[in-house]
């Protein structure tokens, strides 16, 4: 079973006879082996003969469910064991699937046709033609947002409502109840209630269902439904549920009743976390559960911060309004600040970044630090940022990947080269991709190719004619021409368009099959861009679930017309569904640069983090989202009160700590402050999580050194 | 490890009220400044507080956060850049502005006139109102010209006065916060004829609405604005007064009344207000609305804390003994009585024995008063001469020419590029041209059209777009430039291939340097290539950390970002071509897109060893070398009162010897109700005597930029009928030095070095 080390603690956790207790709740703050314990459990259940299929592994989101994927690939689990690792959607899905003509005609379907699930990037595909007309009226007035931000944050409220389990058709009344500004708001409120309620409507007739509607049927429909209960009981007797805090309240609600009847069940709960609290995740209610299970844990010992990470974080903490540590929890001090924080300084932007890349280096080359213990974490990770930091460790080969879950499709380099030549080989479409564009593919496509010879060939090659794209073949060139384009490289153009009149020839297939087909036949091939470059392939391999789920849940039976809708969709800028497959699979012995939420949402912890534009104002404020209220729309919110300053200074502060417990709950060694006197934008900033260093420096300054027999 | 000297320790002991500090050149007042703050971030700062130092120009700031931030780093262990907020008199009145625009009238995007567009407004008001009003010259103009004289005058040298006086005028008034409305109605009130009065309330009014039409204020406004919201919101007042509980003010002798004005209102009735300057480096009261009496007034108020910072370690005391006597004489011997008020009392004092700055050994100290008659041309080549003799020798050394004037500047500066001498210049219309938006767009269209070599000339210029000011270097990256345009095979020179790589087919036999550009530019332009396909703000963004460290360019360059962003936007099916278009158009309009002027960058001397910095002596300011060559040293540029002395700002086509801009000035002041009576000539009397005690400090302000070698020349002038004399501070301290001095440093006699001086020697000029 276990092969890694345990505690006696853990050891006794996992060896827990099964069923005695039946239902333990294990709390404890990120790093103190929690998952460890469960994971091992989940090894143990097996190990002791418990089937496969009886147990499920709850989570909140697919991601956190990547150690117990992993673990059952182990090659000492019997083959054909299937253990379920689901979030609640995801059991929904499932659920649904299953019982469908019993439940569809009462929850408003059509029994006689299957049901469509839809993605976030199909919702808002649907959502985008049902809110035409209110764009066209101009019902939200005075709110300055994009369509995508608009589509995707009325989407966002109907999960909300589903999430939290109130009827969608309270969403307006909510938001109107807590706004604390101008009256004009309240007509934009009320559009956005009958824009929900339209998409709603449109959804029950087309037997469509988002993510809120999966989930509210389910929880109104299906499992109301004795047998459907019954079933669902019998079948998952053994509930694993890890990082309940991040789960929303009707998966809470869930849990407390199968805790009754389940035969053992084990909760874990991180008690410094939630930061998916602006997607709805509720650290309180999950909390609440632990009062229903008959064992209640406490691991509370890190495993991953070292002494001087660990006060480091209680220094920080500290600093939070209205926060104070256990009086146990000891300050860092000026020895442990030195080892656990370091700064990394530039006056400008770039040579902050500069520095940031030296540091990594010489952790790297100089230290032997594997890439992979570091990590390289901002509030918002955007191109320029990406493009300096993955060029510079690039041309000094220190591996890195990044992951950025909630960019537009149509931002990745490898999505629009994939895209264009989806053009160039679908005539028909009557698509023209600008030459720029085609130039880009080519870059992207052919390694070795560069952006002067791209450009040169594609004036060359590329023609439109009667609004038909066109590329010439590379052996009718003259020779000068391909001289100067070289014959390498020509050879893998020529092989490339060989390749795209081949298909041409064939009936066209469905967008996902053509890339799928382009990438395993050509594109992964050496020679060209794919090969190797594990982005680009995450980037190939989301698109293709995209444009598979966008199939299915469109139903067109004509493939012409399904890729130009969906080569449509993603020109309009849809945000991408987060994937796991994406950037699981990639090259994990790389230095990782993300959005810090992401880190979180990957819990993987590392040696070394640097913390970029410390300075920024982003680090604790949410996204201003006007249409929408992740604090307002949640269980916790008094119905009638208004959301003003101090609910919004409370509850940056409260996400600051969050995060700055999550980080370093999940750093081992050091974390560097990336400090640039000036941001991007040549401006000054100073953002509260600076502030809260200088306070705990200062506080550090002022207090006396323990002694070494203090410290002891 | 900062080791504060007497009056260093005496600041750093502060605790609260009001300090004046009366520091002396190179008594590290910067540096005491800095480590003040500092302790105060560390040790008196509740939540929510900073403590604010408000300095003259953008340079200074960069100075003191530099060195706040290694006080707090080093001293303290805290983390630099919080806890104070360092700004000029105009950023931290557009902090206060912007955080309220409301309360004084303005928008959320309310915008800030830079002074080239200000210049513009005012130019065309003044031309506008000239050529309906030519009698006002008529009335000024001196009745011994002949007609021919009249019509040139009129055409080339009257515009840019009447624009001259304008603007004083208008500074003087925002200075007083009188608005035209105000200024009219008092002029009503009065029954003599104020002609320039009138000429410039019509000017400021009509400056002020092109202004509110453009939606913009000016730098005067900002500070007026500033003051009018703290005094209109007691409550905000009251919040920035718990904001900033210190203000810690920096070259104090140039404040202007508005600066004191607003920091008095920020400090309160209780303020935490240290004030540091040196009232005998007050330089500025020309140009400008600095008053050097504000400060000296401020020290001797009996509530005030006054404290001497005496020592300096910079210079030799050699010359800390010239600039005392130059303050010595003036005060007691001057001719003139009005001129000894040039100087506050203070003599500098070398420092103590064990000073962590000790002043340099006195026997690497030389100093030496050329006596001889030099014609300006002269002068240049005698200067040029002696320094190519000394540069090579002192390869490790800095050394300054200080001049009079820009023109001048630009004289000695071509001089030395001709004797092969490396030259910096540090003169006021040598800032780099910031034509943000023309060198993206010259990027941005190479991007957009990459194997096309005329497009790659303009990127490599645009990449080298800060040397454009070196006229000579531009011509040279100007042929490379041309050069690329003839690389018919792009590729083959961006993307050399086995075998191929045009650059190195390249005949650079004799040039070194042009295949290491044009290496370095490949390099760059490849970066940019992978970058091309970002989308175009975030293309832009990359682009501007590898071409800009200006924040106003990084600042304009994202804004262009967001702008073509919303294009692309709109128009979806726009690509880097389109958009690269679409900047040009911007480029065109680029004034529309300025914040806050072009910033100064911090000019360090130590960088630019080996190399000849061509300043003038107002740039000098604040900046040391170990030669300096002060120039120009004659009764024209030093003007001491005596009956042969001519003064700049009266002109020669102006009667009775009259300065306009004084004139004018005069005018304002008396139409106040209640102001003197304007009586004409006495203003400019006035100024005659000011501006006297102004070159005194600035000559002294020379004298105490050079920390081993001082030399000093006059020259005859460029009008050969009058031939100008040397200045009268120059054969006092020409005597003193080659006299009394020279006994007391006896081994640094004045003989020695002419006779070093005609042999060549090395240490000697």
């Amino acid at each position: 079973m276990a092969d890694i080390e345990l505690t006696p603690e853990q050891k006794s956790l996992v060896l827990m006879p099964v069923g005695e207790p039946r239902t333990v709740f294990l709390e404890g703050p990120a790093g103190c082996g929690k998952t460890t314990v469960a994971v091992q459990r989940l090894l143990y259940l097996l190990d002791v003969g418990v089937r496969a299929d009886h147990i499920l592994v709850w989570v909140p989101q697919r991601s956190l469910g990547w150690p117990y994927v992993e673990a059952l690939r182990r090659p000492t689990i019997p083959a054909g064991a299937r253990v379920d690792v689901l979030s609640v959607d995801g059991l929904a899905r499932r659920a649904l699937d299953l019982f469908w003509p019993v439940i569809a005609e009462r929850a408003g379907f059509n029994p006689t046709q299957e049901p469509r699930f839809l993605t976030l990037e199909t919702a808002q595909y649907y959502m985008d033609q049902v809110l035409e007309p209110f764009i066209r009226e101009g019902a939200f007035g005075d709110v300055t947002v994009s369509r995508n931000r608009l589509l995707s944050q009325i989407i966002d409220n109907l999960n909300k409502a589903a999430l939290v389990g109130f009827p969608h058709t309270e969403i307006g009344a909510r938001l109107i109840a807590a706004w604390n500004g101008p009256s004009s708001r309240e007509r934009v409120y009320e559009a956005v209630q009958r824009a929900a309620n339209a998409f709603r409507e449109y959804c029950l007739q087309h037997n469509l269902l988002d993510f809120s509607l999966q989930v509210e049927t389910f929880i109104r429909h299906v499992w109301p439904q004795s047998e459907c209960r019954a079933y669902l009981l019998r079948r998952y007797r053994h509930l694993i549920a890890d990082n309940l805090e991040e789960d929303i309240p009707v998966a809470h609600d869930l849990l407390r009743e199968w805790l009754e009847q389940a035969a053992s069940a084990l909760l874990v709960y991180d008690q410094d976390g939630g930061f998916r609290t602006y997607l709805g995740a509720d650290p309180e209610g999950a909390l609440a559960l632990g009062e229903r299970c008959d064992q209640r844990v406490i691991l509370d010992k890190p495993f991953v911060p070292s002494p001087a990470v660990q006060a480091l974080g209680n220094g920080l903490a500290k600093q939070a309004t209205g926060k104070r540590p256990h009086p146990a929890e000891p300050l860092p001090d000026a020895t442990q600040l030195e080892e656990a924080l370091r700064f990394v300084e530039g006056h400008f932007h770039t040579a902050m970044l500069h520095n940031v890349v030296e540091e990594v280096l010489h952790l790297v080359m100089d230290e032997g630090v594997a890439p992979g213990q570091i990590a390289i974490l901002a509030p918002f990770v955007d191109d320029a940022l990406r493009f300096t930091l993955m060029t510079e460790f690039e041309r000094h080969g220190v591996p890195v990947r990044s992951h950025r879950p909630s960019r537009a499709l149509r931002e990745e380099p490898a999505v629009r080269c994939l895209l264009t030549l989806a053009q160039l080989a679908h005539p028909q479409w009557e698509m023209c991709p600008p030459r720029n564009d085609v130039a880009q593919a080519l870059v992207q496509a052919i390694a070795g190719l560069d952006w002067v010879r791209a450009s040169y060939l594609t004036e060359i090659v590329y023609t439109t004619k009667e609004h038909r794209p066109h590329l010439y073949p590379f052996g009718q060139l003259q020779p000068e021409v391909q001289e100067r384009i070289t014959f390498s490289l020509g050879t893998r153009y020529g092989d490339l368009l060989r390749w795209m009149e081949a298909y041409m020839a064939a009936p066209p297939l469905p967008l996902d099959l053509f890339f799928s087909r382009l990438f395993d036949e050509l594109l992964a091939k050496p020679g060209y861009g794919f090969h190797n470059h594990y982005d680009a392939a995450a980037a190939a391999a989301h698109l293709i679930e995209s444009v598979r789920k966008f199939r299915w849940a469109l139903d067109v039976a004509d493939v012409d017309e399904l890729g130009k809708r969906y080569i449509r969709m993603v020109e309009g800028g849809v945000v991408a569904a987060q994937y796991l497959r994406g950037w699981r699979s990639a090259e994990q012995n790389a230095v990782f640069i993300a959005p810090a939420y992401t880190f979180l949402a990957e819990n993987r912890p590392v040696d070394y983090q640097f913390w970029l534009n410390a300075n920024s104002l982003s680090w604790g404020r949410r996204l201003y989202q006007p249409l929408t209220h992740p604090f307002v729309l949640t269980r916790h919110w008094p119905p009638g009160r208004r959301w003003d300053e101090e609910d919004e200074f409370q509850a940056g502060q409260t996400m600051l700590r969050r995060v700055v417990l999550g980080l370093l709950r999940r750093c081992r060694v050091r974390v560097y402050l990336g400090i640039s006197e000036l941001n991007p934008r040549g401006r000054e900033e100073r953002g509260p999580l600076l502030d809260w260093v200088q306070r705990m420096l200062r506080e550090v300054a002022l207090t006396p050194s323990p002694s070494p027999e203090d410290r002891g | 490890m900062f080791r504060p000297r007497r009056g260093q320790q005496e600041v750093l002991a502060y605790r609260g009220g009001l300090m004046g500090v009366a520091a002396v050149p190179g008594s590290g007042k910067t540096e005491v400044l800095s480590a003040l703050a500092a302790k105060l971030v560390a040790t008196s700062l509740d939540e929510g507080q900073e403590v604010l130092i408000v300095t003259l120009v953008n340079s200074a700031v960069d100075n003191f956060t530099a060195r706040i931030r290694r006080f707090l780093r080093e001293e303290y262990k805290l983390l630099p850049g919080m806890g104070y907020r360092v700004r000029t008199l105009h950023g931290l009145s557009h902090d206060i502005v912007r955080e309220r625009p409301g309360l004084v009238g303005l928008a959320d995007d309310f915008a800030i006139a830079d002074e080239r567009e200000a210049r513009g407004i005012l130019e065309d008001a003044v031309y506008s109102w000239l050529r309906t009003h030519p009698d006002l010259l008529e009335m000024y103009l001196s009745t011994e010209l002949e007609e021919w004289r009249v019509r040139v005058v009129a055409k080339d040298w009257w515009p840019d006065e009447a624009c001259e006086v304008a603007n004083a005028f208008i500074h003087r008034a925002k200075d007083r916060q009188w608005t035209p409305e105000m200024l009219r109605s008092w002029l009503l009130l009065r029954d003599e004829r104020l002609p320039l009065a009138e000429f410039c309330i019509d000017v400021y009014a009509d400056y002020q609405r092109s202004l509110s039409y453009r939606g913009k204020v000016d730098f005067d406004d900002l500070v007026a604005y500033a003051i009018t919201a703290l005094r209109l919101d007691k409550d905000y007042l009251g919040r920035l007064q718990y904001r900033w509980p210190f203000i810690l003010e920096d070259e104090a002798q140039d404040s202007s009344e508005l600066q004191q004005d607003l920091l008095a209102l920020l400090a309160g009735p209780n303020g935490r207000w240290v004030r540091v300057g040196d009232p005998n480096q007050a330089v500025y009261y020309t140009f400008t609305t600095a008053n050097p009496r504000l400060l000296r007034e401020f020290l001797e108020r009996p509530e005030v804390q006054t404290v001497e910072m005496l020592e300096s370690g910079r210079s030799a005391r050699p010359i800390i003994e010239l600039a005392n006597y130059l303050l010595d004489w003036t005060v007691n011997e001057h001719p003139l009585e009005e001129a000894r008020l040039a100087f506050r009392p203070q003599h500098i004092l070398p420092t103590a024995e064990g000073d962590a700055q000790p002043n340099p050994p006195d026997e690497e100290c030389r100093i030496y008063f050329h006596p001889g008659r030099l014609t300006p041309d002269g002068e240049i080549r005698t200067v040029v001469k002696s320094l190519a003799k000394w540069v090579p020798a002192h390869r490790e050394q800095t050394v300054a020419v200080l001049v009079p004037d820009n023109e001048r500047g630009f004289k000695f500066a071509e001089a030395l590029r001709q004797k092969g001498l490396a030259c910096v210049e540090l003169l006021n219309s040598t800032g780099p041209t910031r034509d943000t938006a023309g060198i993206l767009e010259a990027i941005l269209m190479h991007l957009a059209d990459p194997d096309n070599p005329k497009r790659l000339g303009p990127a490599f210029l645009a990449w080298h777009w800060r040397e454009r000011v070196d006229k000579e270097r531009y011509l040279y990256l100007t042929r490379l430039s041309r050069l690329l345009g003839k690389c018919m095979k792009v590729e083959d020179y961006l993307w050399p291939r086995l075998g191929v790589d045009w650059l190195r087919e390249q005949d650079f036999s004799e040039d070194d340097e042009a295949f290491a550009l044009l290496a370095e530019f490949r390099e760059k332009a490849q970066r940019w290539h992978k970058a091309a396909g970002l989308p175009i703000d975030q293309l832009i963004l990359t682009l501007s950390q590898d071409l800009f460290d200006e924040p106003a360019d990084l600042a304009r360059a994202y804004h262009f970002a967001v702008v073509l962003r919303d294009y692309s936007e709109a128009n979806p099916a726009w690509r880097l071509a389109d958009l690269a278009q679409e900047l040009h158009v911007i480029a065109r309009n680029e004034r529309r897109f300025i914040g806050l002027s072009a910033e100064d960058t911090g000019f360090d001397p130590e960088r630019y060893k080996g190399q000849v910095v061509v300043a003038t002596m107002h740039r000098a300011k604040g900046l040391e070398w170990d030669r300096v060559h002060l120039t120009a040293v004659n009764n024209y540029d030093f003007p001491s009162g005596e009956e042969i002395d001519r003064y700049k700002s009266e002109r020669w086509y102006v009667r009775g010897d009259l300065n306009l801009v004084a004139e004018a000035l005069g005018q304002l002041e008396a139409l106040r109700p209640g102001g003197k009576p304007y009586v004409e000539g006495e203003p400019s009397r006035k100024a005659r005597l000011e501006y006297i005690r102004e070159r005194l400090r600035l000559l002294y302000v020379g004298i105490t930029r050079a920390k081993r070698e001082l030399i000093v020349t006059w020259n005859t002038g460029k009008n050969e009928r009058d031939p100008k004399t040397p200045a009268l501070p120059f054969t006092v301290l020409r005597t003193y030095w080659e006299g009394t001095a020279s006994k007391k440093f006896a081994a640094l006699s004045p003989q020695k070095d002419e006779q070093k001086e005609k042999g060549g020697g090395t240490h000697g000029p």
